[in-house]
């Protein structure tokens, strides 16, 4: 994978994979709903912080991750979203930081639909606190089957990357 | 081997989930719509006692909703917020999901016999 890449060089590539993440992002938020299930979308911006988490590690995909969250926020005018962004993307990360350490190279693609899992939990938790309320609990069906289908396609495409973007390393 | 249990995992989570829904049956006998803003109760309304369609408008600092009401059912018509989920969403006659527009904290519950269920979480 990737070798350690220290001071600009590290700077440059953290900075072109969030800005990266946040075209994926501001140009997927254009695409009308697909179901009128809040909160279910592809999600292609994770494929960078997929990318980022099994070819950088964990401290750079943070990095990225929450570099793209809050100026999604700031871009896309909705403030408010932040809030379930930066819940989703946390807890989807923890989750990503445990899967680096189990899988091997050749299972990335599966480490994305658990993390999609675990960032439509975490978001629905946010909007739990939010609203005072567990109601909101019932879209968890919905939430779980529609993050393993967006996660699968994430997940191959992040595996794909990783493994062109390798061999341009080199 | 490690593929494999990660994928009946996965498969699983899709199976209880595709279960719940399949077997959860909202409750429609005497719906009683709940409208809740941050957790406080705004308006209840008794959906079988609603004979003409009326709607409200419900304001605060953070924008506007307006709620509109049927026999029966309860959609928000119009909102304020950038997103329209909850408008989108359209009309819900029974317990199943509730509406909720996030950017003005305002959920929309539907609870059968008068409110037996609290939702409230403190």
């Amino acid at each position: 994978m990737a070798g350690p890449v220290k001071g600009a060089g590290r700077i440059t590539r953290l900075a072109l994979l969030t800005a990266i993440a946040l075209t994926i992002f501001l140009a997927e938020a254009q695409i009308p709903a697909l179901t009128a299930v809040p909160g279910v979308k592809l999600g292609l911006a994770n494929i960078v912080t997929v990318y980022a988490m099994f070819a950088l590690g964990p401290g750079d995909a943070l990095l990225v991750l929450s570099g793209r969250v809050f100026l999604g926020a700031v871009f896309s005018g909705q403030p408010m979203t932040l809030i379930y962004s930066a819940a989703g993307g946390f807890l989807s990360w923890c989750v990503l930081c445990l899967l680096r350490k189990l899988l091997t190279e050749k299972q990335i693609w599966l480490a994305s639909p658990v993390a999609a899992i675990f960032h439509n939990i975490g978001q629905l938790l946010a909007a739990a606190a939010v609203l005072h309320s567990w109601s909101v609990l019932a879209w968890l069906p919905y939430l779980v089957i529609a993050a393993v289908l967006a996660g699968l396609f994430t997940g191959v495409a992040a595996q794909a990357l990783l493994k062109r973007l390798e061999r341009i390393q080199k | 081997m490690k593929t494999r249990v990660i994928l009946f995992l996965l498969l699983a989570a899709v199976g209880v989930s595709t279960a719940w829904l399949l077997l959860r049956d909202g409750d429609t006998d005497a719906p009683t719509a709940r409208i809740l803003r941050d957790g406080v109760l705004l308006e209840e309304i008794d959906l079988d006692q609603v004979d003409e369609p009326r709607s409200l408008v419900l304001e605060d600092e953070s924008g506007s909703n307006t709620v509109t009401v049927e026999k029966g059912r309860i959609c928000i018509l119009e909102a304020d917020c950038p997103d329209q989920i909850c408008v989108n969403q359209g009309w819900i006659s029974d317990s199943t999901v509730p509406i909720v527009c996030l950017p003005h904290k305002l959920m929309i519950e539907i609870v059968s016999g008068g409110g037996a269920l609290d939702g409230g979480a403190g």
